[in-house]
């Protein structure tokens, strides 16, 4: 075994130390043009990701849950460059992407696994073949890029004289999943980001890739972004969570705070709507009616307001601020904990002495 | 007989192209009246091609169907083509993972359910049409009489599958074959779906065989478990029996292996290897290579279904 690296502290790539969150998002935006507008009867853009920042620390792994709409795998896609944001800054260790680093350079500290492990992998090039192709872009000599792709299939379990020459069809979805982790593990990244990367696999399989994923964010220092629908993966994996809604954040905090007691009405509605391991303590009353609304359009004011039982007329109109929970453990964008918001439950709050005037003020949004 | 659903020795080979690939071997079950059976397993196991067997879905030239299925008296097997047809809807009927696949787009969802009741009963278009808008309130559409107007692309993930199981109630089936129908939909309308099948299961006296890999999913509706693997049932019992006291092998490494229970950053318990290849299956126990306590005896013969106590039965030497 090669002992860990302690790269928080040794890694000659840190440019910012170990304060400087790895990666920093600012009010990043993205609008899809609806295509062929009027079919609806109403044209318009998704909204799918609206003025969403947060932070990924050092070593720590980001969960990103929310259902379909909420603009996750979009943001995962921004981050990696796949689409061109229309608003909005990433700084990647204190260096904005693609201003202070170059994208190259950016694209290959940063890398990414899908959730379809076959259409992700070239089927006309060996299992090798796909790890080494990267490498070799980014100038690599060929036989030192084989041995690495050797080295990366016997870290992920998969014995490098059985694999190496097959071709994805060949190989279980579980292998093959491991196959797309070492192939974005071949350039050394120093953030992961796993977009339902488990989702797709067996049960039994999908313990044995989070025990892996585990093992090799301790073995090579990395940090993770988490994307999954499934909340008790995200809570055994993460370190904090990020709960999207509708293109915007509506929970971020310390993940086992937020599982323990969410602070935004949404996440406590997705978190009792998970299905009981127990018999005896079924679900009786669904937490939510209805389903996530089209984010063609989206609701004014508190995205979440005609789905939320705290909603109340001011929730129409103001868009809340993320806000900090009593605990400091948790933010979450709800009228309810923003004092003097007009809203019955922040009456209740002690305040803060904070200027409210500016806290109020609708989110910049394009 | 209370049993609505009995199947026996049920075998299916596909031998379409390439290796014959047995995907259900000697499959034996019964569905009380009135309960909830979930069939659960991993992608491979069977589940799905037991639940359509019942209907005779498989193409009858591609696959070969031995054993007997008998539901509410129809031995479905022995039917002409025009007798299933009309077991088909009447007395079961069937929902899917992908509602947007399994309905019709170029139809509305009012004339897709008019259309069955008519196939079925003898009753005019506006008796049918007047159902089809009582079914859409039983399964809670909002704004029933617009929606019937709706073709399915209008309509949102949750409401396709609400619409899907109004046109499978439309006859009044006995048996509901239920076939990952929740697996597609976002967390927050899984579980009103569940509830509702719960509750129209209570409310019309149906029997429900619902096929899932979620072991969450088959806590929330199940009455019974069979767990199936490579094809077999390998232990069937209530959801308290399976769930708080596996006995086969595999339940229990499944059960071990959740998220659910373990801490953040523990290692999970996994069960070795990956889920065999229906090609080229072992001899003896399907599950033996990935089974800690496999001998040499669980190589050589596959362990049958032993029913113990409170009808709890597993398939395994050891257990």
């Amino acid at each position: 075994m090669i002992p860990a690296p302690d790269t928080l502290v040794t890694d000659p790539r840190d440019r910012g130390g170990p304060a400087q969150s790895l990666l920093s998002v600012n009010g990043l935006v993205k609008h899809f043009p609806v295509k062929g507008s009027g079919f609806f009867g109403r044209g318009g853009m998704v909204r799918a990701v609206d003025g969403v920042s947060f932070d990924i620390r050092k070593g720590e792994t980001l969960g990103v849950v929310g259902e379909s709409g909420c603009g996750k795998s979009t943001t995962a896609r921004l981050l990696m460059h796949l689409i061109k944001p229309d608003h909005g800054e990433i700084i990647f260790d204190g260096e904005k992407v693609g201003i202070d680093l170059p994208l190259s350079e950016y694209r290959r500290q940063v890398q990414m696994v899908f959730q379809d492990s076959y259409a992700s992998l070239n089927p006309r090039l060996t299992i090798e073949d796909s790890i080494t192709f990267g490498p070799r872009i980014h100038g690599m000599a060929e036989t030192a890029a084989r041995a690495k792709a050797h080295d990366l299939l016997a870290r992920v379990g998969l014995d490098p004289s059985r694999f190496a020459g097959r071709y994805p069809h060949e190989l279980s979805g579980g292998q093959r999943q491991r196959v797309n982790i070492a192939r974005a593990l071949a350039l050394d990244p120093r953030l992961l980001i796993l977009d339902e990367a488990v989702s797709a696999l067996d049960k039994s399989v999908e313990a044995q890739v989070l025990n892996l994923l585990q093992d090799l964010k301790a073995d090579f220092g990395l940090t993770y972004m988490f994307i999954s629908h499934d909340l008790n993966v995200v809570r055994f994996m993460v370190d904090r969570v990020m709960v999207m809604y509708l293109g915007t954040v509506a929970e971020l905090g310390e993940g086992e705070a937020v599982f323990a007691a969410p602070s935004h009405p949404y996440t406590a509605a997705l978190l009792a709507s998970m299905p009981k391991m127990d018999p005896s303590e079924r679900t009786i009353e669904a937490p939510l009616t209805g389903d996530p609304p089209n984010p063609i359009n989206p609701p004014a004011g508190c995205r979440f307001h005609p789905r939320c039982k705290l909603a109340e007329p001011v929730c129409a109109t103001i868009q809340p601020p993320l806000t900090a929970s009593a605990e400091g453990t948790s933010q979450a964008a709800c009228l309810a904990l923003v004092p003097q918001s007009g809203h019955t439950h922040a009456a209740k709050l002690l305040l803060p002495v904070q200027d409210i005037e500016s806290m109020l003020m609708p989110e910049a949004s394009a | 007989m209370s049993n609505l659903v009995s199947i026996e020795g049920l075998t299916v080979t596909f031998t379409g192209r390439g290796k014959p690939v047995r995907a259900v071997d000697h499959v034996s079950l019964e569905v009380e009246k009135g309960s909830v059976l979930v069939l659960l397993g991993e992608s491979g196991s069977g589940k799905s091609v037991t639940l359509r067997s019942l209907l005779r879905l498989h193409p009858e030239k591609t696959s070969k169907v031995e054993g007997r299925i008998i539901v509410d008296g129809h031995d479905i097997m022995a039917l002409s083509k025009t007798e299933i047809g009309d077991v088909r809807g009447r007395t079961v009927s069937m929902i899917f993972q992908e509602p947007m696949l399994a309905l019709d787009p170029v139809y509305t969802l009012g004339q897709q359910i008019t259309e069955a009741i008519l196939r079925h009963e003898d009753v005019t278009p506006e008796q049918a049409h007047s159902r089809a808008l009582e079914l859409f309130e039983k399964v809670q559409i909002p704004s029933p009489e617009r929606r019937l107007n709706a073709y399915p692309h209008e309509m949102s993930g949750g409401m396709r599958q609400r619409a899907m199981i109004a046109l499978a109630l439309a006859c009044r089936p006995k048996v509901l074959l239920a076939d990952e129908p929740t697996t597609a939909l976002d967390a927050t309308v899984q579980i009103q779906i569940l509830l509702l099948l719960r509750a129209l299961q209570r409310e019309l006296g149906l029997s429900i065989v619902f096929v899932t890999h979620d072991i969450g999913v088959a806590v929330e509706i199940a009455d019974k478990i069979a767990v199936m693997y490579a094809g077999r049932i390998v232990e069937s019992g209530s959801v308290a029996d399976i769930l708080h006291t596996p006995r086969h092998p595999y339940t229990r490494g499944l059960l071990a292996s959740r998220v659910e229970r373990a801490k953040k950053g523990d290692r999970l318990q996994t069960i070795p290897g990956s889920p065999p290849d229906l090609t080229a299956l072992p001899a003896g126990c399907a599950f033996a290579p990935r089974c800690d306590k496999a001998t040499a005896a669980c190589r050589e013969q596959v362990p049958s279904l032993v029913t113990g106590a409170f009808d709890h039965a597993v398939a395994c030497i050891h257990a």
